[in-house]
C-alpha cells in the first residue's frame, strides 16, 4: 500500500516538474524571439559589416529563415520547435555554421558536469559538518567561522575565482591559466592527461567550493540552532541521556532539510559557476555561453539555457524524490498517510 | 522606529555591516559628482598601473579606473536597489495576499511561486536580457526584480499565516475592515523588521545578479557597472597580463558590498529572532 | 535525614542579556512526601514551571539556581557532578513529563530507538532486544497497544503520544515523576486516561511519588493529595487537597478558589470573582507580601516585611493575618 502511495508521489512530483519544464521551454521559444527585428537580421547585420557580399548575404538569409522557420507563424514555429527538441534537435549555431548546436553542447557538458558535482556535493557535505560544529560549539569559534562563512558564501564564485587565477597562475604560476587541459594534449584516458585535466581542475575546483561550503554552513548552522533548542532536546537530556547522543539527534534532524538546500544550491549556484569557467576559459557550458553571448548565437543561447534547465529541473526532482523517502514527517505529509 | 534603531545598535555585526555599506554608498553616490573625469574619457596607455595621474590605473582602453569605480558602484547599488524594491513589492504583495486569503487563490499563486522557484532564474535572466537588447540600469534592475520574487513570497506568505490568526487582526475583522485594510494596517506593521530583512537579501541579491549577467556580457547599455568593469577586464585579458588595478578594486568592491549587506541582515537577525544555544 | 526530594530555600533567576534578573523562584522550600500526589499550582507566570525545571534538573541558562539546594537521599544534587547526576538521577530517581510534551519526541526516530537509546546510556550492557522487551512489558502492563513502540511520534494521537511519553519516563522505575501541565494540551477523554494512567503507576509501584504542575486547580482535586500554591514566585500555601480547595486561609488563595472553582460548582447565583489588578513584575517584586498591592485585606506591615511561615498541623501559611 505505501508502495502504491509512494508512487502517486513520485507521479505528483514528477507532473509538477513537466509542468515547470514546459513553462521553461515556452520561456525559452518565446523572449529571444520578442527581439526587435528578428534574430537572423541581427546576425545578417554583423556579417554585413564583416564585409560579405550582398548576394551572398541574401542566400545565407533566406537559408536561415527556413532552417529556423522564423518565416512561419508562431505558432507552427512552437509545433516545430517542439518536435525538434524531442529528437535532440537544438537547431544550428550562427557562429560555427553549420555546426549543430547539440554537437557543441555535447562536447562542453562532460567538462561541467566533472566540474559542477563534485563541487556541489563536497561543498554540501563539508559545509554541514561545518555549520553543526559551529551550532554545537558557539562562542569564540563560532563568531569568527560564521562571520567567515558569511563573508565568502555571499560575495560571487567568480569574484573568488578571479583572486586566486591572478594570486596562484599569474602572479606565482602554480597552476594553468585556463582551460580544461593543456594546448596539444588531447582528451583521451590515459593517466598523463588525468594529470594534467587534475592540473586544470584545481584552481575552479577551489574557488567554488570555498564559497559552497560557507553557504550551506550558514543554513546548516541556522537549522541546528533551532533543533537545539526543541522540546525532543529537552527531554532526551532529562531522561539522562549523554550529550553526544542528543547531539547526534540534532545533526541527524538538522541535515534533513539541507536536502532541500542541496536541490537550492543546484539552481543558484548555476549563474556563478557559468562565470566561474568562463573565468578560467573552462571548456564547459559556462565558456560557451559566454562565447555565444558575445557572438550574438541566438540557438546556441537557447541550447545553453535549455540544457542549463534540464539539469537544474532534474537535479530538483531526484533531490524531492529523495527527501520524501529520507525523512518519515515528509514521507507522511506528503503521502497523506496518518 | 527609534526603539528598533536602538535594538539593533546592541548588534555588533549590525553596527560593522551599516558603517561598511555606508562607506560603500558615499564613495558611489558622491563620488561620480566630485570627479573631474569622464568615466569613458581617456586618461592615459592601455593598462597604465597605477600613477599620480591615475591613482588606480587605467584599463583597456586606457579609462581612469578609480572613477570607473565610483561610477560603477554607483550604477551597481542603484540595480540593486530597483531590483531590491521591486522584488520586495511583488514578494510582499502575492505573500500577503496569498497568506491572508488562504484557499484557491493561495494554492495559485504559491503554485506559480513555486514554479518559478522551480526554474533556474539565472536563465530566465539571460532569456529577458538576451530579449531586451538596451538595458538601463533601471531595466536592469527591474528584469532582475521581477525574476527575484518568489523567495520573498514564500516566506512572506508563511509570516502572513501565523499572523493572521492573531487575535487584533480577529477585532479589526469584526470591526468591519476591509481586506486590503487589515493587510495593510493589521499585518504589514508586525512585519516590517522581516520585510526590510527580506529587502536587504534581495538588494544583495540584485547586485550579485548584475555582476552574473554584466560578466556574462549581458550587463547595462553604455553604462559602468562593477560587473561590466569585470567584463572589459576579463574580455580583455587583464587577469592574464597581470594588469591587478583593473579587476581587484571592482572584485573587492562587490565582495565589500554584499558582505555588508549580509552583516546587517545577520545582525537585525540576532537581534529580532533571538536564539537559546547550548549554555 | 532520608529524603525524596526536597527543595530549600531555593532562588532561581533568569539573567536576562541586560543584567537585569527576573526572580522567578525566590526562597521556596518543599518537600516531595512518599506516596503521594503533590500540586503545585499558580497563576502562569508565578514560577512553578520553574520551580519544577530546578527540581528535576533540567534547568538551562539563563535560568540558574543562585541560593539553597534540591536534596535527594541526603545529598545536594545541585552540586552533584553532572555526569553523576545524567547517570544515577536524571531517570532513574527524578523523571519528567514535559510541559511541551506533544513535541518531546523525536520527530525521526521510532519510539522503539528511543526506548533503546535510554535504557542503554543507564545500561550499557542491556542488548536491543532485551530493552525492546522490557519496554513492550512495561507497554503492556500498562495497558497501552504495543504498536506505540514501531510508531513515529507523528502516527500518534496526542493524548496516545503524552501516554507513551509517561511510559517511556518511567521505564528506568524513578522514584519521582516531575509533571509540568501534562494535560493541558489535551482534550477531556484523553485528560481522564492520562490521568488513570499515572495513578496506575503510583498504584502499581513503579513510581514512589508524583509533582503534578498545573494552572487548573480542579484537576487537583480528581488528583492531588497534597497542594502548594505558589504566587510571584513564592509559596503563599501549602496544605492537604481539602484544606487548600474547601477551607483556603491566605487570600490569595481564596481568591483564586473563588475565581477558578465556582463555575465547576452549581451554585450559579454566587459571583465569579476575578483578582483585581495583575501579578507584579518579577524583575522588581514588591516589599513585603508579594501579593499585597492585590490584597483586599492588607494591614500596614503587610507593605513592609515579608510574612513568616505559620504552621498548623499539616498547613502552613504565609501571611500576616494568621500570626
Amino acid at each position: 500500500m505505501l508502495k502504491s502511495k509512494f508512487t502517486r508521489y513520485v507521479f505528483q512530483k514528477l507532473g509538477w516538474y513537466l509542468l515547470a519544464f514546459l513553462i521553461a521551454v515556452s520561456l525559452n521559444f518565446i523572449l529571444p524571439r520578442l527581439i526587435p527585428g528578428n534574430p537572423v537580421n541581427v546576425m545578417i547585420n554583423q556579417l554585413a559589416v564583416g564585409g560579405v557580399q550582398s548576394d551572398a548575404l541574401a542566400r545565407i538569409y533566406e537559408n536561415y529563415m527556413r532552417e529556423f522557420g522564423l518565416d512561419q507563424p508562431m505558432h507552427i514555429q512552437f509545433i516545430s520547435y517542439f518536435r525538434n527538441l524531442f529528437r535532440g534537435d537544438l537547431g544550428t549555431s550562427f557562429m560555427l555554421y553549420p555546426g549543430k548546436v547539440s554537437d557543441l553542447i555535447k562536447e562542453a557538458l562532460p567538462w561541467t558536469i566533472a566540474l559542477q558535482i563534485p563541487t556541489i556535493l563536497v561543498g554540501w557535505i563539508l559545509g554541514n559538518i561545518l555549520g553543526a560544529v559551529c551550532a554545537y560549539k558557539g562562542g569564540r569559534f563560532d563568531a569568527v567561522v560564521f562571520t567567515s562563512a558569511l563573508a565568502v558564501s555571499n560575495v560571487p564564485y567568480y569574484c573568488l575565482a578571479i583572486i586566486l587565477l591572478y594570486g596562484l597562475a599569474v602572479h606565482n604560476p602554480i597552476f594553468p591559466v585556463g582551460g580544461g587541459y593543456s594546448f596539444g594534449n588531447f582528451p583521451d584516458l590515459s593517466f598523463s592527461f588525468f594529470l594534467d585535466a587534475l592540473h586544470h581542475y584545481t584552481l575552479p575546483f577551489l574557488s567554488m567550493i570555498v564559497v559552497a561550503i560557507g553557504g550551506q554552513a550558514i543554513g546548516m548552522r541556522e537549522m541546528a540552532l533551532y533543533e537545539l533548542t526543541t522540546d525532543y532536546v529537552h527531554y532526551s537530556k532529562a531522561m539522562g541521556l549523554r550529550d553526544k547522543k542528543v547531539v547526534g539527534y540534532v545533526f541527524r534532524n538538522a541535515m534533513l532539510p539541507q536536502i532541500t538546500g542541496l536541490a537550492i544550491s543546484f539552481g543558484t549556484m548555476m549563474g556563478g559557476a557559468l562565470v566561474t569557467e568562463s573565468v578560467f576559459s573552462y571548456p564547459g557550458i559556462g565558456s560557451l555561453l559566454f562565447t555565444a553571448i558575445r557572438q550574438t548565437d541566438y540557438p546556441l543561447i537557447q541550447g545553453c539555457t535549455l540544457i542549463i534547465t534540464i539539469a537544474v529541473l532534474l537535479a530538483n526532482f531526484l533531490v524531492d524524490i529523495a527527501y520524501g523517502f529520507i525523512d518519515p514527517r515528509i514521507r507522511a505529509a506528503q503521502l497523506g498517510e496518518r | 522606529m527609534g526603539e528598533v534603531l536602538i535594538l539593533v545598535l546592541r548588534s555588533r555585526r549590525f553596527i560593522i555591516g551599516a558603517v561598511l555599506f555606508l562607506a560603500v554608498l558615499t564613495f558611489g553616490v558622491i563620488g561620480p559628482r566630485v570627479a573631474d573625469r569622464d568615466p569613458f574619457q581617456m586618461a592615459g596607455g592601455l593598462f597604465d598601473p597605477p600613477s599620480d595621474k591615475a591613482i588606480l590605473g587605467t584599463d583597456n582602453l586606457g579609462r581612469d579606473v578609480f572613477v570607473q569605480l565610483m561610477y560603477g558602484t554607483g550604477t551597481s547599488l542603484l540595480i540593486g536597489c530597483v531590483a531590491g524594491v521591486v522584488a520586495t513589492t511583488i514578494g510582499v504583495t502575492v505573500g500577503t495576499i496569498a497568506g491572508f486569503k488562504g484557499g484557491f487563490i493561495d494554492e495559485l499563486l504559491m503554485g506559480v511561486t513555486n514554479i518559478l522557484i522551480t526554474i533556474p532564474s539565472i536563465v530566465v535572466l539571460i532569456l529577458l536580457s538576451v530579449a531586451i537588447k538596451s538595458r538601463s540600469a533601471v531595466v536592469m534592475g527591474v528584469i532582475i526584480g521581477v525574476t527575484s520574487w518568489p523567495w520573498t513570497a514564500r516566506a512572506v506568505r508563511a509570516q502572513t499565516s501565523s499572523l493572521k490568526i492573531r487575535e487584533h487582526v480577529d477585532l479589526a475583522r469584526i470591526s468591519g475592515y476591509t481586506t486590503a485594510e487589515l493587510i495593510v494596517k493589521e499585518i504589514l506593521p508586525y512585519m516590517l523588521s522581516y520585510i526590510f530583512m527580506a529587502f536587504i537579501l534581495q538588494f544583495s541579491g540584485g547586485i550579485t545578479n548584475e555582476a552574473t549577467l554584466s560578466m556574462l556580457g549581458l550587463g547595462p547599455f553604455q553604462t559602468i557597472s562593477l560587473g561590466v568593469m569585470l567584463h572589459w577586464a576579463l574580455l580583455w585579458e587583464a587577469v592574464r597580463t597581470g594588469a591587478w588595478w583593473a579587476f581587484v578594486p571592482p572584485v573587492l568592491f562587490l565582495a565589500v558590498t554584499s558582505f555588508s549587506l549580509m552583516l546587517i541582515n545577520a545582525g537585525m537577525d540576532e537581534v529580532f529572532n533571538p536564539r537559546l544555544r547550548k549554555s | 535525614m532520608k529524603n525524596l526530594l526536597k527543595a530549600q530555600d531555593l532562588r532561581a533567576y533568569y539573567r536576562l542579556v541586560d543584567g537585569t534578573e527576573i526572580k522567578a523562584v525566590d526562597g521556596v522550600t518543599l518537600e516531595l512526601r512518599p506516596n503521594e500526589v503533590l500540586g503545585i499550582a499558580g497563576e502562569s507566570g508565578c514560577g512553578k514551571s520553574t520551580l519544577a525545571a530546578v527540581m528535576s534538573l533540567t534547568h538551562n541558562p539563563p535560568l540558574r539556581v543562585v541560593d539553597g539546594h534540591v536534596a535527594a537521599n541526603g545529598s545536594n544534587l545541585l552540586t552533584m557532578p553532572p555526569e553523576q547526576v545524567r547517570r544515577e538521577i536524571k531517570g532513574r530517581h527524578i523523571s519528567v513529563v514535559p510541559q511541551g510534551a506533544m513535541n518531546a519526541l523525536n520527530p525521526t526516530q521510532r519510539v522503539r530507538n528511543f526506548a533503546i537509546d535510554m535504557l542503554q546510556e543507564h545500561f550499557p550492557e542491556m542488548t536491543k532486544a532485551q530493552a525492546i522487551d522490557l519496554a513492550r512489558a512495561r507497554i503492556e502492563e500498562l495497558s497501552l497497544p504495543v504498536r506505540v513502540l514501531d510508531s513515529y511520534p507523528h502516527e500518534l494521537s496526542g493524548g496516545m503520544k503524552q501516554r507513551t511519553i509517561i511510559v517511556l519516563s518511567t521505564l528506568l522505575d524513578p522514584k519521582v515523576l516531575i509533571a509540568d501541565e501534562p494535560t493541558s494540551a489535551l482534550d477531556v477523554t484523553s485528560q481522564k486516561i492520562v490521568i488513570k494512567l499515572l495513578l496506575a503507576l503510583l498504584g502499581e509501584g513503579i513510581i514512589t511519588s508524583i509533582a503534578f504542575i498545573t494552572h487548573e486547580l480542579p484537576l487537583l482535586r480528581q488528583v492531588a493529595d497534597r497542594i502548594a500554591i505558589m504566587y510571584a514566585g513564592k509559596l503563599v500555601e501549602v496544605g492537604s487537597m481539602d484544606e487548600i480547595i474547601f477551607s483556603p486561609e491566605h487570600p490569595y488563595t481564596r481568591a483564586l478558589m473563588g475565581s477558578m472553582l465556582v463555575p465547576e460548582k452549581h451554585i450559579r447565583e454566587q459571583r465569579i470573582e476575578a483578582i483585581p489588578g495583575v501579578p507584579p513584575d518579577l524583575k522588581d517584586p514588591p516589599i513585603g507580601c508579594r501579593f499585597h498591592p492585590r490584597c483586599q485585606k492588607r494591614l500596614p506591615v503587610c507593605s513592609q516585611e515579608e510574612p513568616p511561615a505559620k504552621i498548623v498541623g499539616d498547613r502552613t501559611t504565609w501571611c500576616w493575618l494568621m500570626q
